[in-house]
C-alpha cells in the first residue's frame, strides 16, 4: 500500500489535540476503574463481612466497627473446615502430579514424535472435550461404586481415588503442552540424539527447563479446575473423611441460615490458597497463555 | 547409540528403520498413561450412557425398554422428526440464500428470495414439532433447553464484547496495565461456589442487600432477584409471562454473576490476541488517515476474529455445561426459570434415581451441542479471517 508506513518519524501526521487526547485518555481510565471496582467489589464484601458481627451483616454495614478475627478461628474449628481445607489439599496435590506426568509425556508425544495412530489418538483426545459432563457422570458415579467393574477395596465411594484419580489426565492440558513443544526447533532434538540422547531424557534435560511457562499454565489451571471442583465430589463424598472444602462451604450454605459472616469467613479460606498460587504463578501464566497457541 | 552419520543416512536404512520403531514404541508408551485415564473415564462412559439409556435402569440396572427413555423426551418419533426436518428446512434455506443462482444475473434475489421462504417454512416446520413435542413430551426437559438457551445468548455475546473492549483498552498505553489484568482474571480462577455465595448475598431479596441499595440511588423499588421467576421484560412493564416472555429476573441475576466471572478470561486471551496483530497495519491505516474508531472496526475486528470464534464456541461449549454455580444460586422460589439441562439431568439422577431416564436425557443434550457447534462453525467459521 505504501513505503512510508515502516519509516519511523512519519507517524502521527494527524496530531489529535492536547487536550482531547488526555480527555480521551482519562475516559479510558475510567472505564478500566470502573471495570476493576467491578470485579473486586465481591470480595471486597467478601472480606468485610467475613470481619463482622452477626448484627452488623444483619443491618448490612460496608465496613465492620472492629474486625471480628474470631470468624475465622469460629469456621475453621466449628464448621469443620480445617479437616475440609487438609482434604482440599491432599486431593489437589495428589491429582496435579498425575496430571503433570500424564500430560507431559503426552504432550511430548504428540508434539515431537511421529508414530502410526498419533493423530487418531490426539483427534480422540480434543474430541472428549466437547462433551458436557452430564454425558459422563453417571458412568463414572457407577464405575467409582464398584458397580461396573470390581475395584479393589470394593468401592471407592468415599476414598481419596475416587477424587483423584478420573482427574489425573485431561486434553486440555496436554493439547496445551503439546503446541508448546512442538515449536522447540528440530536442531536441538538432533543435536541431543547425536550425543545418544533418547526421548526421555531429552524430554527430562533439555524440554523441561524450557518449557516452565506452559507447566505452570498447566499447573494452574489443573490446580483451579481441582480446587474448585464441585460436582464430583459431591457426588462421590457422603461423609466428611474425604470431603473437600467446596462441598463443605456449600453444606454450610445450606446449614448456617443467617450466619453470613461465618459463611463468608468460610468463603475467604477457599479461596486464599488460589490467590497464592495465582499470584506466584501468574506471570509464567501470562507467557503460557501467549505461547501457547491457545489465543485461537 | 548411533554415532552421527547414521543420522543424515537416507530413508530406507537400518539405523533409519530402527528410529523408526523405537519412535513408535516410545510414542505409545509416552501416552498411554493419559490415554488410560482418558478412556475410562471420558470414552468409556460415553458408551455406557447410551447402554444405560436403554434400559428401566433405577440406582440398579432394571429391564430393556428401548427407545423408551427417548419417548419420554420427545412423545413420539414423530414429533423428533418434524423438528429435524424443521432443521433440515433451515439450513436448506440458509444455505441456498448465500450460495445459490450466484452466477445467474439477477439471481441473487430470486436466491434470497427462496431462501426466505424456505427459512420460514423451516422456522414453522420447527415450531409445529416443537409444540407437538411440548404437548406429549417432557416439558420439564424443553423448558429448560430454553432456560439453557437464554442462559448461553445472555452471557456469551455479553462476556465477548466486555472482554474485547477491556483487552483493546489495556493494550494502548496504560499505566498499571499488569495491576489491571490481574484485577480482571480473579473472578475467572477463584472457586465459583465461593463467589457465588457472595452473590447470593448481594442480590438478596432483602431491601438493605446492595443490589437493591443500588437500584433504590435511580428511584427503583427493591426487586426478589434469585427468587424472582417472572421474565425481566414483564417487571419492565411488558405483559409477558412464564418462559416464553424471556429470562426471569432471578435467570438474569445468574446471567449477571455469569459474566462477572467469565470476562476476565475473554479478556487475557484477546490481549494476547491483540499482541499478535503486526503494528505496519495500524501505522499504515494511521498515515491514510484512519481515525482510531475506523482503525478498530476495519483493523482490530477482522484480524482478531479468530479469537472471536474460538472464545464464542468455547463460551457456548462452557454455558451448555455450565452446573457449578447454577446448582448454588437457584431457588425453589424462582422455579423452573433457572433449571438449565445440567441441573435438570443432575437431578433425574441424584435426586429421582432414575438413572435410564437421566443419561438419556444428557445424550440429547450432547446432540444438542454438537449440532449447535456445528451450526456455529458454518455460520461465524465462513467469516472468519485468518489472515
Amino acid at each position: 500500500m505504501d513505503n512510508s508506513a515502516t519509516l519511523p518519524g512519519i507517524k502521527h501526521i494527524k496530531k489529535e489535540t492536547p487536550v482531547g487526547k488526555i480527555l480521551g485518555k482519562a475516559s479510558l481510565y475510567l472505564i478500566l476503574l470502573v471495570g476493576a471496582v467491578i470485579f473486586i467489589f465481591p470480595f471486597f464484601w467478601m472480606i468485610s463481612s467475613s470481619l463482622m458481627t452477626l448484627g452488623e451483616t444483619i443491618i448490612r454495614k460496608f465496613v465492620p466497627a472492629i474486625p471480628q478475627w474470631v470468624n475465622y478461628k469460629e469456621a475453621w474449628t466449628q464448621a469443620n473446615f480445617s479437616k475440609y481445607f487438609i482434604n482440599s489439599v491432599l486431593v489437589t496435590l495428589g491429582t496435579l502430579t498425575g496430571l503433570l506426568f500424564t500430560s507431559i509425556l503426552a504432550g511430548y508425544a504428540f508434539g515431537r514424535i511421529d508414530f502410526k495412530g498419533k493423530n487418531l489418538l490426539f483427534g480422540i483426545f480434543l474430541a472428549t472435550m466437547m462433551i458436557p459432563e452430564s454425558v459422563t457422570l453417571i458412568p463414572n458415579y457407577l464405575l467409582i461404586r464398584g458397580t461396573i467393574i470390581p475395584l479393589p477395596g470394593g468401592t471407592w465411594i468415599n476414598t481419596y481415588w475416587a477424587l483423584t484419580v478420573p482427574f489425573m489426565a485431561n486434553a486440555f492440558s496436554i493439547f496445551l503442552l503439546r503446541q508448546f513443544f512442538a515449536q522447540i526447533p528440530k536442531e536441538l532434538w538432533d543435536a541431543a540424539r547425536i550425543d545418544g540422547c533418547d526421548h526421555l531424557r531429552f524430554l527430562i534435560q533439555v524440554v523441561m527447563p524450557i518449557s516452565k511457562a506452559p507447566i505452570m499454565t498447566v499447573l494452574l489451571f489443573g490446580f483451579t479446575g481441582s480446587w474448585n471442583a464441585f460436582q464430583w465430589p459431591l457426588l462421590v463424598t457422603t461423609r466428611d473423611t474425604w470431603r473437600p472444602l467446596m462441598v463443605g462451604l456449600y453444606g454450610f450454605v445450606q446449614e448456617a441460615g443467617p450466619n453470613t459472616h461465618w459463611l463468608m469467613a468460610g468463603a475467604v479460606i477457599t479461596i486464599i490458597p488460589i490467590l497464592i498460587v495465582y499470584f506466584l504463578t501468574q506471570k509464567q501464566f501470562t507467557q503460557g497463555i501467549a505461547t501457547t497457541g491457545l489465543k485461537g | 547409540m548411533e554415532s552421527s552419520d547414521t543420522i543424515i543416512s537416507t530413508k530406507g536404512s537400518n539405523a533409519f528403520k530402527k528410529q523408526a520403531f523405537k519412535d513408535q514404541i516410545t510414542g505409545l508408551l509416552f501416552t498411554f498413561p493419559a490415554l488410560l485415564i482418558i478412556l475410562i473415564f471420558g470414552i468409556f462412559p460415553i458408551g455406557y450412557s447410551i447402554y444405560m439409556s436403554l434400559f428401566n435402569w433405577q440406582v440398579t440396572k432394571g429391564p430393556f425398554i428401548g427407545d423408551k427413555n427417548y419417548l419420554l423426551i420427545f412423545g413420539s418419533w414423530t414429533n423428533f422428526l418434524i423438528i429435524l426436518a424443521g432443521i433440515a428446512l433451515f439450513v436448506l434455506g440458509f444455505y441456498v440464500w448465500r450460495r445459490a443462482f450466484q452466477t445467474l444475473s439477477n439471481g441473487q434475489r430470486w436466491a434470497h428470495i427462496a431462501g426466505a421462504l424456505i427459512l420460514i417454512l423451516g422456522g414453522v416446520i420447527f415450531v409445529t414439532g416443537w409444540g407437538l413435542m411440548y404437548e406429549t413430551g417432557n416439558k420439564d426437559f424443553l423448558n429448560s433447553l430454553i432456560v439453557t438457551v437464554y442462559y448461553a445468548l445472555g452471557t456469551v455475546p455479553a462476556e465477548i464484547i466486555i472482554g474485547l473492549v477491556l483487552a483493546y483498552i489495556l493494550y494502548q498505553d496504560i499505566i498499571g496495565k499488569q495491576a489491571f489484568r490481574i484485577i480482571y482474571f480473579l473472578p475467572y480462577i477463584t472457586p465459583s461456589i465461593s463467589t457465588a455465595v457472595v452473590f447470593q448475598i448481594i442480590f438478596s431479596s432483602r431491601e438493605t442487600s446492595v443490589a437493591n441499595r443500588l437500584i433504590g440511588l435511580f428511584g427503583m423499588d427493591p426487586l426478589k432477584w434469585r427468587f424472582e421467576p417472572k421474565p425481566v421484560l414483564n417487571l419492565l412493564g411488558l405483559d409477558v409471562s412464564g418462559l416464553a416472555g424471556g429470562p426471569s429476573l432471578a435467570l438474569l441475576t445468574i446471567i449477571i454473576f455469569g459474566i462477572w466471572s467469565f470476562v476476565g478470561y475473554n479478556t487475557v486471551i484477546f490481549l494476547s490476541g491483540l499482541g499478535n496483530i503486526p503494528k505496519e497495519i495500524y501505522e499504515a491505516a494511521e498515515i491514510d488517515g484512519g481515525s482510531k474508531w475506523d482503525r478498530f472496526w476495519h483493523i482490530t475486528i477482522p484480524m482478531i476474529s479468530p479469537v472471536t470464534f474460538y472464545l464464542s464456541l468455547i463460551g457456548f461449549i462452557g454455558t451448555f455445561k455450565a452446573f457449578n454455580h447454577l446448582y448454588v444460586m437457584r431457588t425453589p422460589s424462582a422455579q423452573n426459570t433457572v433449571i438449565t439441562t445440567s441441573l435438570l439431568v443432575f437431578d433425574r439422577f441424584y435426586k429421582a434415581n432414575q438413572y435410564g431416564v437421566a443419561t438419556a436425557q444428557a445424550i440429547v443434550l450432547f446432540l444438542v451441542i454438537l449440532g449447535l457447534t456445528f451450526a456455529q462453525n458454518k455460520l461465524m467459521g465462513e467469516r472468519v479471517f485468518y489472515g
